[in-house]
């Protein structure tokens, strides 16, 4: 009977652990998780957080999910040390825990600002539902926020106080948010939701440091301009830092997050590696790649399910993944590798619609569609299918595309 | 006349403003790629949902821009 061990039970983990169960249905599973709760949807607690949802339907699963597929769930363990020669875990307690094949889906921890007072009452990191309650709680009793980090989850404390009634400061570093993915007019649409939620951007601003009273409560933020803002709520979203700490010295691979191929392996035996805490080969891109959304680590996690049944490379991890917006009236959503790529097009349809695409080797990598998502399946097919398009920007960039209006794909 | 709302396949979505607990509540991230289609089309066109070749189950709420529950046609 194959011994299966899974460090966390974000979604990653757990598809993992519901695929092994089915492709291997007498094999021992455990997931080990660091925190207190089994799954639940981390893609829905800043819906909790904004005072809009309950906690109940956040809940994936209960621990009776896992209690009728036969799978140990350890709930308050964290993974301290990995023996690959031994094919041992170590967990804070002191136990070890033997496995004859191991999938690492830690995920990452926020990153905290290297700033003075960064770790003051008030001032928030977003991952775990803990978090959102806390979140949810400081924001409430709150009149004036500040949040940090141009990015996709700082846009979710802006959401926060624009749901919660605190009136917002967004300091940003350069001249717009997100502007690895968006020029101006793009990110200007976005700025105008965000002033609409009763949020205000700055601009070449950041946080040099944080005030606070007696009491160790946060009461301003200061920018590197000297600049002043009072505060009792401060939200910051500045990255992520992987978790793998507790790997130690063991010849894993990593390059901020740990290496895997297509078919989730390590370049260690038996260990395998899935959802964000990954850097994979991307076949699509070509390259190695790394993604942060829901859709892409429950994959992730399914497909290493797959491979370490079959003891074999019996899928290959091929995904387009997507990442929406949904605070604003007008849709957003990011898909692919927007960042990446040598050549773009762009185009601004009206006040709320915007619409870039990225493109690698003439092949479309990834876009951003702001207002009108209409075309987003037909973008991912033409990733999917590998075609050249970068030579007719305009038929992608036309309000409604038609593919049939494309050249007929080359022979390659 | 042998008609049944249970048999219709037909879904459409309705804005609501908020959840109870038992409610199923699924983020618009985690439809599958057609399912996200034909959510999008419904909301712009105002149109109904086939509920065949969709994951969208009978008052599950949506969240996107806003709360959508799907309810039979
Ligand atoms: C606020 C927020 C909003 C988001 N919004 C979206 C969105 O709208 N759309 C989207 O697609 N994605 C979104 N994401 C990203 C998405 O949630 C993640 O990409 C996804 O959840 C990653 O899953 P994972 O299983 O790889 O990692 P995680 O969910 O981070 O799970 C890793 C688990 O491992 C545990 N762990 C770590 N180290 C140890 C250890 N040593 N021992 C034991 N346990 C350990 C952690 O505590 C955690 O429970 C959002 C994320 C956040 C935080």
């Amino acid at each position: 009977m194959t011994e299966y061990v899974i460090i966390g039970d974000g979604i990653s983990g757990s598809s993992a652990a519901e695929t092994l169960r089915e492709e291997d249905p007498e094999s021992s599973i455990t997931v080990i998780t660091d925190e207190g709760e089994p799954l639940y949807n981390r893609i829905l607690i800043k819906e909790h957080a904004k005072g809009k949802l309950p906690e109940a339907p956040i809940s994936i699963h209960d621990e009776g999910w896992y209690e009728e597929r036969d799978i140990d769930l350890s709930l308050n363990t964290h993974v301290t040390g990995l023996d690959t020669d031994a094919k041992t875990i170590h967990t804070h307690e002191g136990a070890d825990i033997s496995y004859d094949k191991l999938l690492i889906a830690t995920g990452g921890t926020p990153t905290q600002l290297p700033v003075d007072n960064s770790d003051a009452d008030g001032i928030h990191h977003f991952w775990t539902f803990q978090d959102a309650r806390k979140i949810r709680e400081s924001a409430d009793a709150a009149d004036e926020g500040v949040i940090v980090g141009a990015g996709l989850l700082g846009i979710d404390f802006a959401a926060v106080c624009g749901a919660q009634g605190v009136e917002g400061k967004y300091l940003m570093r350069g001249d717009r948010w997100w502007r690895y993915a968006l020029s101006n007019e793009g990110a200007e649409i976005m700025h105008e939701g965000m002033r609409e939620k009763g949020v205000e951007p700055v601009f070449d601003s950041g946080v040099d440091h944080f005030e606070t009273d007696d009491d160790g409560r946060v009461v301003a933020a200061v920018d590197p301009n000297g600049d002043r803002y009072e505060c009792d709520f401060a939200g910051v979203a500045i990255g992520l830092t992987f978790n793998t700490e507790f790997l130690g010295d063991i010849g894993l691979e990593q390059e901020n997050g740990i290496l895997v191929d297509e078919y989730m392996q390590t370049n260690l035996e038996d260990v395998y590696a899935a959802g964000d805490i990954t850097r994979f080969h991307d076949v699509l891109l070509g390259e190695r790649a790394q993604n942060g959304s829901w859709g892409s680590a429950k994959e992730q996690g399914r497909v290493a399910g797959v491979n370490m049944a079959a003891d074999d490379e019996a899928e290959g991890f091929q995904w387009v993944s997507s990442y929406s917006i949904t605070h604003f009236d007008f849709p957003f959503l990011s898909f692919g590798h927007p960042t990446l790529g040598d050549d773009y097009a762009e185009r601004k349809y009206s006040d709320t619609e915007w619409r870039r695409v990225a493109f690698k080797d003439g092949k479309i990598v990834g876009g951003v569609l702001i207002g009108d998502l209409s075309p987003q399946s037909k973008f991912k097919q033409l990733m999917r299918e590998q075609r050249v398009v970068a030579d007719q920007k305009e038929v992608l960039l036309e309000q409604t595309v038609d593919l049939d209006n494309l050249a007929p794909p080359q022979e390659q | 006349m042998a008609t049944s709302s249970t048999t219709s396949r037909s879904l459409t979505l309705r804005r609501v403003e908020s959840v109870d607990a038992a409610t199923t509540v699924q983020h618009v991230d985690q439809l599958d790629e057609e399912t996200l289609e034909a959510f999008y089309r419904a909301l712009e066109g105002g149109r109904s949902l086939a509920a065949t070749g969709t994951d969208l189950e009978l008052g599950t709420v949506v969240v996107a821009t806003d709360y959508y529950r799907v309810e039979p046609r």
